[in-house]
């Protein structure tokens, strides 16, 4: 008996469902590639430098991520390299985002030395972002550096009012964690404007330089353990020392650095702090400020300042347990769904609608795919 | 797995496509009373048909080997590829690797269905 058959649809790549709700990516990558950040570098000494062999990457990497994956460092372009508007769009419509945060991605910058150099790369990258991305009406965050915050700072002022960038695009990395009072203009400003500070996971981790970094060898460890380490110490870092007291209207979103610790950093948080909180009057904010305690419990800032990406997913099969799951950390109000499209961790939306969890819950659906988006996004 | 003898009618075998719309290297993706299949065309006239669904994240095994957004300015061109020496597609969305013949994925250990293939006639055939 013959059966019924039908060509499946060539660009559609996720369940048609996902087509009927709206979906913001909060961490899309763009690649531009060097020839085409080289006009948009001002200054010529730089460009010379910049333009020399080595000129800019001189760090030999002791391991890099690329041993993990079947192709390589290709495991970066696992999807191709979007490089103007039009080819995010065409990436997006495959996989039913209609709203992709882009940045440049440039996550070698961090783990560079030269200052001047970097921030070079790092404001040609922006320029380039504002020219062929915000330009063309492309939602974007735009980078600014952690290693020099005056820089960081010019770099707000150059473009932070600008329509069509909807936040800040930085780095967590081994070094001082961003509870450091040094941010505090940094985060003043992203205040006055509006802006979230995102945060991604940065390459200075590859190349440790430590007993511990150099007997991690493997991606699983780097990629899916250092940095959720890195990313609880820099949020509970920045929670402790009372950056959220002192900037209640901070936004921070944690990209790569996992989200299934929150359970685990939201209650052992509060019991360690409500157990014996009597150093917190003596962090370098409360001191000043002449205060003894946080305002809130450690747990309510990770509910309303901090919010981590979902890429990727990692949802528990059983929908039971993904129901737990989500509850316990607070996803309604703390997930954005993030694809990091072009890289070998690709997560597609398919997870909200293949799972009961979501099916029986569409508000927390909802508010992971856009409104927590919506909420901190300056759109 | 034999050409000759079979017809739609009398081994549940159906024409999924003609020989011809299949490049070499690449796949087609079907939908046969209600289950998805990948057809890949290995080359040398052999064709393998395996579900469509990476068990991973649910992704089209059939656009393995699509090429990539600007794939000019990559390496590999593709995403995904068909291995037709070692009869092995690789996912388009994260490089998990499947044997056509087996269905199995070394890494994971986990297994998709695979399913019979004919060629009758100019017509490529699979058995449900």
């Amino acid at each position: 008996m013959a059966s019924a058959i039908k060509r499946l649809d060539a660009d559609e790549e996720v369940p048609e469902e996902a087509f009927d709700v709206e979906i913001v990516d909060m961490d899309f990558h763009v690649n531009p590639r060097e020839e085409e950040l080289r006009p948009y570098v001002e200054d010529d000494r730089a460009l010379d430098r910049l333009s020399t062999e080595f000129g800019m990457w001189p760090i030999p990497d002791k391991w890099d991520a690329a041993y993990a994956i079947e192709e390589g460092n290709e495991g970066l372009f696992t999807q191709g390299r979007a490089e103007v508007a039009e080819d995010v769009r065409e990436a997006c419509d495959r996989f039913a985002i209609d709203e992709p945060i882009v940045n440049a991605g440039i996550n070698g910058l961090p783990q560079q030395h030269h200052p001047v150099l970097k921030n070079a790369v790092l404001e040609a990258g922006n320029s380039y972002m504002l020219d062929h991305f915000v330009d063309e009406g492309v939602l974007t965050a735009l980078s600014i550096s952690k290693w020099d915050v005056d820089h960081a700072l010019a770099e707000l002022d150059r473009w932070g009012t600008e329509d069509g960038v909807v936040g800040a695009y930085s780095w967590y990395d081994p070094r001082e964690p961003w509870g450091a009072t040094q941010f505090d203009p940094i985060f003043e400003k992203l205040e006055s404007l509006g802006l979230p500070l995102l945060l991604h996971g940065s390459l200075a981790f590859w190349p440790q330089h430590s007993y511990v970094g150099d007997n991690m060898l493997t991606w699983t460890e780097v990629l899916g353990f250092d940095w959720p380490i890195h990313t609880m110490v820099n949020a509970i870092n920045m929670i402790m020392s009372g950056v959220f007291d002192r900037f209640p209207d901070l936004n921070v979103v944690f990209q790569e650095g996992g989200h299934w610790w929150l359970p685990f950093a939201r209650y052992r948080m509060d019991e360690f702090y409500e157990m014996h909180p009597e150093d917190v009057k003596i962090t370098p904010r409360k001191f000043e400020d002449g205060e003894r305690y946080l305002d809130r419990s450690p747990s309510e800032y990770l509910r309303e300042n901090v919010y981590v990406c979902t890429q990727p997913f990692a949802l528990p099969r059983n929908a039971g347990e993904a129901r737990d799951m989500l509850d316990l950390s607070m996803a309604r109000d703390t997930f954005c769904y993030s694809s990091d499209w072009p890289h070998q961790t690709l997560d597609p939306p398919t997870w909200f609608f293949t799972s009961r969890a979501f099916r029986d819950d569409q508000e927390t659906r909802d508010a992971i795919l856009h409104q927590n988006a919506h909420d901190i996004l300056r759109v | 797995m034999t050409a000759s003898d079979t017809t739609d009618d009398a081994d549940d075998y159906t024409k999924v496509a003609e020989v011809g719309e299949i490049p070499e290297g690449r796949g087609i993706g079907v939908d046969v009373g209600g289950i998805e299949i990948a057809v890949f065309n290995v080359g040398d006239g052999e064709y393998y048909a395996i579900n469509n669904r990476c068990s991973h994240q649910q992704a089209p095994l059939c656009k393995a080997g699509e090429e990539k957004t600007n794939a000019e300015h990559t390496w590999t061109k593709t995403r995904g590829t068909v291995n037709t020496e070692e009869c092995t597609v690789s996912c388009p969305w994260h490089l998990w690797t499947w044997d056509l013949e087996t269905g199995v994925n070394e890494a994971s250990g986990q297994r998709i269905a695979t399913f019979d293939v004919a060629v009758d006639d100019g017509d490529i055939l699979v058995r449900i």
